[in-house]
């Protein structure tokens, strides 16, 4: 495979995006694994009850520490979690990827049109969090 | 419920969701958030956390395929992703301020609207192809894709600035409320830029993923993104996902317009009714 080659570019985005998403169906399933043996015969209901004026509004842990003790401890949700920054980070490896792919081509045009759009994504996933304006 | 019989429950779901998700370009939130809030009475926040995933995993599961076939078009989406991405980013700030049910009750009635050209042209396989001109030259906005029948399709896109614009609102749309702007992108591709409809359908499938990571960190930081729901959500999503990409491949244009005429139309009643508060 030559990374000179447009041809090329479908194939190498179409890995990309399979790669990602196996990794995180692999992780999300033992994930769930673990939840259905250690969980499996309780009820719904205190996962899925919903707390508005708590943030997190779930009973589960979103820190990054928390993640790490989790995954450690092989905890079922910590886990499910992992899985999902997984899936998360899949569209994001792709518009990474594509800088480089169209740099290769030497399509300075969609080089820029890339770069932006990927300055866009990591400002809005990273950024806005933090941003008073974006939370009422 | 017990927790093994919700996963199983939300599994098979979501195997359809990708399936029709993944061929009409909307990603698999339109099937989930329902079966979520007005089966289950799951609150709906964690439905649209479940949605974020259920689209993302409906985008990198099919896109895999379609990619690879190429009948995706990666310059289309790479050019319309610059709207979409900005919209997101205005759309979250408008949902800090503002009463959405009124926004989504406008955008829920636009929606219903844009069925209507979609049905008139509801046989029509392989539009004329319009002549390669002025921006859309410039940024190379043509291609081409091996036909079920075997015929190599060659397209060319026109007004490129008019699919901005209607993907900037899918943008504002997705950041705002957390779905609907898989309709609204495959809409611009479709009416304004006259691409054919299964390069529509699989474009936006592919640039719906980018749009809903842009989302997905603030959703998982407020803890919307529930794992009991997420887990089986996810899993289901990408098997019905590549599902649904094996049998887009193997439609015809018109099949693939029917199927996305029914979907908008059941994503555009649905922003209605729970606008009106009558799904909350």
């Amino acid at each position: 495979m030559n990374i000179r080659d447009p041809e090329s570019m479908n194939e190498i985005i179409g890995n990309v995006l399979r790669y990602g998403v196996i990794a995180s169906a692999a992780v999300v399933l033992f994930g769930t694994l673990l939840l259905a043996s250690s969980n499996g015969a309780s009820d719904t209901s205190g996962i899925l009850t919903y707390h508005p004026d708590q943030v997190p509004h779930g009973n589960y842990d979103v820190s990054l520490q928390g993640l790490i003790n989790g995954l450690a401890g092989f905890s079922a949700y910590s886990w499910i979690e992992l899985g999902v920054i997984f899936l998360i980070a899949t569209p994001v490896s792709r518009v990474v990827i594509s800088v480089f792919l169209f740099a290769a081509e030497k399509d300075r045009l969609y080089v820029v049109v890339t770069a932006v759009v990927l300055t866009l994504l990591l400002f809005s996933m990273l950024v806005t969090p933090f941003i008073p304006l974006f939370h009422a | 419920m017990l927790v093994f019989e919700f996963v199983i429950l939300i599994f098979v779901v979501s195997i359809f969701a990708g399936i029709f998700g993944s061929i009409v370009g909307l990603g698999g939130g339109v099937v989930v958030i329902p079966v979520l809030t007005i089966l289950l009475g799951v609150d709906i926040h964690f439905a649209i956390g479940a949605s974020i995933v259920a689209i993302i995993g409906t985008s990198s599961g099919a896109a895999s395929t379609y990619v690879k076939d190429k009948v995706t078009n990666l310059r289309v989406g790479m050019f319309l992703e610059l709207a979409s991405a900005s919209g997101a980013i205005v759309g979250a700030a408008i949902a800090a301020y503002t009463n959405s049910p009124i926004l989504e009750l406008v955008f829920g009635v636009i929606l219903l609207i844009t069925v209507i050209p979609t049905l008139t042209r509801i046989g029509e396989d392989i539009p004329k192809s319009p002549e390669l001109k002025g921006l859309a030259k410039r940024l190379g906005l043509k291609g081409a894709y091996t036909e079920t029948d075997g015929r190599l399709i060659e397209y060319n896109a026109t007004r490129p600035v008019s699919g901005l614009a209607g993907t900037a609102v899918a943008g504002v749309l997705s950041g705002l409320l957390g779905i609907g702007g898989g309709g609204f992108k495959v809409i611009s591709m479709d009416l304004a830029m006259k691409l054919p409809m299964k390069v529509s359908t699989t474009t936006s499938n592919f640039m719906i993923g980018v749009t809903a990571a842009s989302s997905a960190g603030i959703y998982f930081a407020r803890g919307d993104v529930n794992p009991l729901i997420v887990a089986p959500v996810a899993l289901g999503i990408l098997i019905g996902a590549a599902i649904g990409a094996r049998i887009l491949l193997r439609s015809r244009n018109p099949t693939v317009r029917k199927a996305f005429a029914i979907v908008l139309a059941v994503a555009a009643l649905q922003m209605i009714l729970s606008a009106t508060g009558v799904i909350s």
